[in-house]
């Protein structure tokens, strides 16, 4: 066993320098370094994006979509698609663990997620042993290789694999807004309706507590009448988060001209920036997890009108993100039947 | 006086429904202001420096055809919004009317000398004539008229410092405000792009508030600039290095830091791929503040997951309360810091 590199600079092929994730080629060999593990991996949940545009690409041909993630990870040694940029998660069970992995956290035989990105991930594939168009989990017989700072969760006895899998893709939010709410404060979550939204929404509900006010910000009719079946929020908002006066003007009805204290942005459609701005009291803070996110339009947008608030990049990654995301679906039976219904 | 909205939507012209700043064209009428409106007499426009280096290089340095470029830009959206660049910039100016709803509210008078620290680029602007134009420093000396809005903030320009040099240090006054804010006694901070303008005034204030058991660590490009940061003496330690380059400076910021990394890392360069380096350079439980506007939003959230680190990342904002107050403090505080914004920029 050779030393290595605790984020996997060790592995880059191509070019020298680059951390794994921008890399061009990762050594996808499977002897592991002394800080790595190695996994057996089962099922590879594929990034949506990324699996639609294999899709597109292969007009929806089983085989030939097959024959695209091979090429794809024989040519990287990863499953990063080369036009989206993005990879995704993956199924399997601990091989083996090299003696400087941090101890204790992992043993061989364990059934774990990784919760890395599959863009940075070394990753081999022996076969393709079933796809589906329609699903974006393949299973595979393949192996992969975990940095000694990637992160994993172990799946649970009590929750399906695939269920499990679809809560754990969007662990960073509800964990991040645990840490943003306090017992009182007014919440508003933007795009509230979709998966992560509903896990932000009720781990709001719980911190903000019967003082508080969790506010719903929704496109979809449907979506938002589901927020008010399962009460979790106490109002719900109908509007085009886009147009920015239209939400402002009902946000601050709805919060008698107060504004919120903490903005939660789930919704991944460009230029609504200004209207979580807006909405926030000055001191709050506004949290974008939207992928569509522009910096600039944030950081100039809150100067252009004075306003003294934090806008924090949404990080996927918490302490305790993983459990957190699983208790959510343990304690709340309407969302693990939603979950179950709509993801699995 | 007619009413108007605090945010200036009153002045929208097209598209309908948009706040200022990304209209294409607002009202730049001045005959009328509405009545939370302050109405200013400008003496000087300070144009971002992307939006001036562009205006010049397409007037090929002509001054002549630079001012038909920005009086055409102000003919066509009643603001100074740079099409190219879509950024503004800052200008200088003198009170002329104060509307009614906002008399005894704020703090101003007829008369007093303000900066406005909201973008140009969605104020309202009428000019007149352009006086002068000093390429070197991005100002130009005009004859004209703005408005700043109820929401638009400003700063009285002090009786104790050069307008010009007021306005040079207010221009990035965002930054080392929010460094006092983030920064306590004992933090270990990294300050990426330190040799700038901003960049001085954060090493300067970064040291202030870390104190004798923290330490600065300020990181330059060029060798110039890092000569003169040195010679200025805010850095416990001060090195050349490419940003983009995240390997390398991690190594040597485990080298400096023995291993712990900063508590708190300003990115202040204006390059791209910088995110990862100051990810990587910052202790899992720190903080991250991007005042950089090449930031890219994805590479940061993306990139934090990627190598598992719990930081926290804030996007640059411009202002903070009391930012003008801080800014302006340091350049009296600092003999040194005054005699270098002197120098170079006013």
């Amino acid at each position: 066993m050779t030393i290595a590199c605790r984020y996997g600079t060790h592995r880059v092929v191509s070019p020298k320098g680059t951390l794994p994730q921008p890399a061009h080629k990762l050594d996808n060999t499977m002897s592991i370094y002394d800080n790595e593990v190695l996994i057996d991996v089962s099922t590879l949940n594929i990034d949506s994006a990324s699996y639609t545009q294999i899709k597109k690409a292969c007009g929806s041909d089983a085989e030939k979509m097959k024959e695209m993630i091979l090429a794809i990870v024989e040519e990287r040694g990863k499953m990063q698609n080369p036009v989206t940029g993005s990879g995704g998660m993956l199924i399997g069970t601990v091989r083996e663990i090299g003696r400087n992995f941090p101890a204790n956290r992992l043993k061989v035989g364990d059934r774990i997620a990784t919760l890395v990105s599959l863009s940075l991930t070394p990753l081999k594939i022996n076969s393709i042993k079933k796809l589906s168009p329609a699903s974006d989990q393949v299973d595979v017989d393949a192996q992969a290789i975990l940095f000694e700072s990637g992160l994993f969760a172990i799946l649970p006895d009590d929750i399906p694999e695939k269920l499990a899998l679809a809560a754990l893709d969007v662990a960073g939010a509800p964990a991040q807004v645990d840490r943003l709410v306090t017992e009182g404060d007014i919440v508003c979550i933007i795009g509230g309706g979709g998966k992560s939204g509903i896990l932000c929404c009720y781990q709001a509900m719980q911190n903000a507590g019967p003082s508080g006010k969790v506010i719903v910000v929704e496109y979809s009719k449907e979506n938002a009448q589901r927020i008010t079946d399962m009460n979790l929020a106490t109002d719900v908002i109908v509007a085009d988060a886009t147009n920015v006066m239209d939400v402002y003007e009902k946000v601050m009805a709805v919060t008698g001209g107060r504004g919120c204290d903490v903005t939660v942005n789930n919704v991944n459609v460009p230029s609504t920036e200004m209207t979580s701005i807006l909405i926030t009291k000055g001191q709050g803070c506004v949290y974008f997890f939207s992928m569509a996110t522009s910096f600039t339009k944030a950081a100039l947008g809150a100067e252009g009108v004075g306003k003294d608030i934090n806008l924090i990049v949404g990080n996927g990654y918490a302490k305790g993100h993983a459990n957190l995301t699983l208790n959510i679906i343990r304690e709340s039976k309407p969302i693990r039947e939603l979950f179950e219904k709509l993801y699995v | 006086m007619k009413k108007g909205n605090k945010y200036g939507i009153h002045r929208v012209i097209e598209p309908k429904g948009v706040l200022p700043q990304p209209a294409n064209k607002i009202d730049n009428n001045m005959d009328e202001i509405y009545d939370n409106e302050i109405l200013i007499d400008v003496q000087t426009l300070n144009i971002d420096s992307a939006s001036f280096t562009q205006i010049e290089e397409q007037a090929k340095g002509d001054k002549a055809k630079i001012a038909e470029i920005m009086l055409g830009i102000v003919a066509s959206q009643g603001k100074h919004r740079n099409p190219v660049t879509g950024s503004g910039g800052m200008l200088l100016g003198t009170v002329e009317q104060i509307g009614d709803a906002l008399i005894g509210k704020i703090d101003l008078k007829v008369g007093d000398r303000i900066a406005t620290l909201v973008s140009l680029s969605l104020t309202p602007l009428r000019i007149d004539k352009i006086k002068e134009i000093r390429s070197d420093i991005d100002q130009v000396d005009i004859d004209g008229k703005a408005i700043l809005f109820e929401s638009g903030i400003y700063a009285k320009i002090p009786d104790d410092m050069p307008a010009n040099l007021a306005l040079s240090a207010l221009d990035v006054a965002g930054a080392p405000a929010q460094t006092a804010k983030l920064v306590k006694p004992g933090d270990t901070v990294l300050i990426i792009g330190a040799g700038g303008k901003s960049g001085m005034l954060c090493c300067y204030e970064a040291k202030k508030r870390a104190g004798v058991t923290g330490k600065v660590i300020g990181l330059c490009h060029s060798e110039k600039s890092t000569k003169r940061l040195q010679d200025l003496g805010f850095c416990d330690y001060v090195f050349s290095a490419d940003a983009t380059q995240p390997v390398s400076i991690l190594e040597k910021i485990e080298e400096l830091t023995k291993g712990q990394m900063c508590d708190v890392t300003i990115n202040n360069v204006n390059i791209t791929d910088t995110e990862m380096t100051s990810i990587l350079c910052t202790k899992d439980t720190g903080v991250v503040y991007f005042f950089s506007m090449a930031t890219s939003f994805t590479k940061a959230a993306l990139g934090a997951e990627g190598v598992g680190s719990d930081v926290t990342m804030i996007v640059g904002n411009g202002y903070t309360k009391g930012h003008a107050e801080i800014t302006l403090e340091l350049l009296r505080e600092s003999d040194k810091l005054r005699k270098i914004f002197t120098e170079l920029y006013a």
